[in-house]
């Protein structure tokens, strides 16, 4: 895309995020996430990647990831309009038309990638970031690509994602088979626009605090002044930019480097966003003081889902593990 | 609960303070600068009677508990010794442990009296290049012929060994494969450390100086059975004995490091002025300090709580491995904070903080590493697999 066109596209979206953000946890209601998901639909971002060669690259789309998670909004965008798309598109090369509808991805039922729990057997797997979506498609190791339908809503901390349990009446149906390299593309891809997602939400959620540093006064002065806050934010600002140039870079490497190249480097941002991005948010907290606790602040959404989402698809300890193994291996 | 020291331990508390008065940081650094040990030191804490504080009063000693010998050895390491000075006497203040309860009569009597005046001057031979802390490892053999038994091996990171006149040696009298659980088959000495069969080299080292820490080749070492402490086969399960004990000398020596860096720290924040004022003025300076305060003051509960238990006869190893932990930390961070308080300054040997740094670091690996620590609270206080 050319840069101007991304700019126009960025805007577009940063309007609509500007108009469907919630001011507080109150807000999260059935009928006004139904308006939000499809005024996104009709952005028609889930056709960024369909064209071959793909219109948007891997790393504009995490910059649109990253937009997403700086605000408050309960849209899928990485679920429906990111990575299910996606999932399609690498299908579709073999095997037009695989699947139609709305999907979004099913994950194991502690919300890593599926086949990295015990149980994953198909009746525990969920839908991950399911608003809008009509169903789901699960990636298991051996790149096999299901269908599955949608069961009820799950409860989960995330205020804003919608995670529901897959059907178990109707059986999953299989759309294909990702090749070994496909299924390193899917996997850091996933991880790469989870990452941007967080790190949205962490940076966003500092930049908030630093703005409520510069306007809270106490003792006659704002407490951004005090060096024990000021140099809190700091920190959490290296901790955001530490997790951004890497996220960065491992959206670059999707673009730019073989599927194995840029796995590593989706698992290493993935393993610096769950550590960093989370860090962050717990300064942001601080930083807040009392305010923060409060439901109606907007605080516990933002560490809600960055909590949560250090959680999903991989945990530090899975990456962790992963990457101390030699390259071959993995 | 009561968290008052009793009067008899304010009093040594009070009286070692006082002793060391004459031994200020610039004899620590001159000390460890020129990697002499510390004789006049070694000699006034001698003369004072401190050596013996926990050897039993029928060996000349004052037969008191760890408790007392925490805080000597805290307070040593606070007067601004830090490990060089503790380090000089650990071993006599509470290392004879395993000969007092399992040496025979004859070995007592012949060492600890001189040990207590400090005439006799001993180090531990436990650790090999192959066995640091799975001391089952070890592979130094005594082999027994006659009256004596004849040793061969090597041994490492042996503390105060050019200046022993005596090594408490561990070593195995049945190899590792011929014993029904490791830790049998291994046997303890107290025994002269003879240069004509034991080449003893000095390791360059960070720090801690003014101590050697030696590497020992043992070739052909005769050692009599009158130096054999207790059983043989039983050298291991005697070291236990001394193992919580030393935590938690460890972790006063730790403890008092912590401090007097801390007070080094907050005179200079308070002295030294840029942009006008103070430097401890600033939060990010005063805010560590104070956190670290913290830190010293918590770990040193658990320190206290530790050698209580030990004194009283209660289980503790819980407590002395999270005292061993939390002062070791504790210790080590407010060096490095002393150290960033006094910017460049803290760099040179003159402000005495990068001493401390380099000998606080030191605590976090030895006798036994914080990981080892977490893995000795998760299996055996938590439950936990073994992992290792």
């Amino acid at each position: 895309m050319e840069a101007e066109e991304f700019l126009l596209v960025r805007d577009m979206f940063r309007a609509f995020a500007v108009r469907f953000r919630i001011g507080s946890a109150d807000e999260v209601k059935p009928t006004a996430r139904t308006t939000a998901q499809e005024a996104l639909g009709e952005l028609g971002l889930a056709g960024l990647r369909r064209s071959s060669p793909p219109a948007a690259t891997v790393q504009e789309c995490a910059l649109l990831a990253e937009e997403h998670g700086r605000q408050p909004l309960t849209t899928s965008l990485v679920g429906t309009v990111l990575l299910a798309p996606e999932l399609l598109r690498l299908l579709e090369r073999a095997e037009p038309s695989a699947h139609g509808g709305t999907p979004t991805i099913a994950l194991a039922h502690d919300l890593r990638f599926p086949g990295s729990a015990p149980d994953s057997s198909p009746s525990r797997l969920l839908a991950w970031d399911c608003e809008g979506a009509d169903s789901a498609l699960c990636v298991t190791p051996d790149g096999t690509v299901t269908a599955l339908e949608l069961g009820a809503t799950a409860p989960g901390i995330d205020l804003l994602r919608d995670i529901r349990s897959t059907s178990s009446e109707s059986p999953a149906r299989v759309l294909g088979r990702l090749d070994a390299q496909e299924y390193r593309h899917w996997q850091a891809y996933a991880l790469v626009m989870m990452s941007s997602e967080l790190v949205g939400a962490a940076g966003s959620f500092v930049r908030l605090s630093v703005e409520y540093a510069r306007e809270r006064r106490q003792y006659g002065r704002a407490i951004g002044s005090f060096q024990a806050v000021q140099h809190l934010l700091a920190d959490a600002t290296v901790l955001v930019e530490a997790c951004t140039s890497a996220t960065r870079y491992a959206a670059w490497c999707l673009d730019n480097e073989s599927p194995a190249r840029a796995l590593t480097a989706a698992r290493v941002a993935k393993a610096e966003v769950n550590a960093s991005a989370l860090d962050a948010v717990y300064t942001g907290m601080q930083v807040f003081g009392g305010i923060a606790q409060t439901w109606e602040h907007i605080a516990h959404l933002y560490l809600r889902k960055v909590r949560l989402g250090a959680m999903t698809l991989a945990t530090t300890a899975d990456l962790l593990t992963t990457l101390a193994q030699p390259e071959l291996t993995r | 609960m009561d968290f008052e020291l009793t009067e008899d331990q304010e009093t040594i508390r009070k009286a070692v303070v006082g002793l060391l008065r004459d031994f200020d940081d610039r004899y620590w650094m001159e000390k460890d600068r020129d990697h002499r040990f510390p004789e006049e030191f070694y000699a006034a804490v001698a003369n004072g009677g401190w050596l013996g504080l926990t050897i039993p009063e029928e060996y000349g000693g004052h037969g008191l508990g760890i408790t007392e010998a925490t805080l000597l050895l805290e307070e040593v390491a606070r007067s601004g010794g830090g490990m060089n000075a503790a380090s000089s006497i650990h071993m006599s203040i509470f290392g004879m442990q395993p000969v007092v309860v399992h040496g025979s009569e004859e070995l007592k009597r012949r060492t600890l009296p001189r040990v207590a005046t400090g005439d006799l001057h001993v180090c531990f031979g436990v650790t090999e290049p192959e066995a640091g802390l799975d001391t089952a490892n070890i592979t130094t053999f005594a082999r027994r012929n006659g009256d004596h038994y004849v040793v061969n091996g090597r041994k490492v990171w042996i503390s105060k060994a050019v200046e022993s006149e005596k090594i408490l040696l561990l070593t195995r009298t049945t190899k590792v494969d011929e014993v029904a659980r490791r830790t049998d088959g291994m046997t303890l000495f107290l025994t002269d450390l003879d240069r004509d069969r034991i080449d003893v080299r000095p390791i360059p080292k960070m720090g801690r100086n003014a101590v050697t820490s030696n590497e020992l080749f043992i070739d052909e070492l005769r050692v009599p059975v009158e130096d054999r402490v207790g059983e043989e086969g039983q050298g291991f399960r005697y070291l236990l004995d001394g193992l919580n004990p030393e935590r938690m000398l460890i972790a006063a020596e730790a403890l008092g490091i912590g401090r007097v860096a801390l007070e080094k720290a907050v005179s200079y924040g308070n002295e030294r002025l840029v942009f006008g004022r103070p430097i401890g003025m600033n939060q990010a300076i005063q805010f560590p300090l104070a956190d670290s305060l913290a830190r010293l003051d918590a770990a040193e509960l658990i320190l206290r709580k530790a050698t209580w238990l030990y004194d009283n006869g209660r289980p503790c190893g819980r407590e002395a491995n999270t005292a061993k932990y939390l002062c070791a930390d504790a210790g080590f961070t407010a060096a490095d904070r002393a150290l960033q308080t006094h910017g460049g300054m803290g760099y040179s040997e003159e402000y005495h903080v990068a001493r401390y740094f380099r000998e606080a670091r030191l605590m976090k690996i030895a006798p036994i590493s914080q990981e080892m620590i977490l893995n000795y609270l998760g299996s055996h206080t938590l439950g936990m697999p073994r992992s290792y």
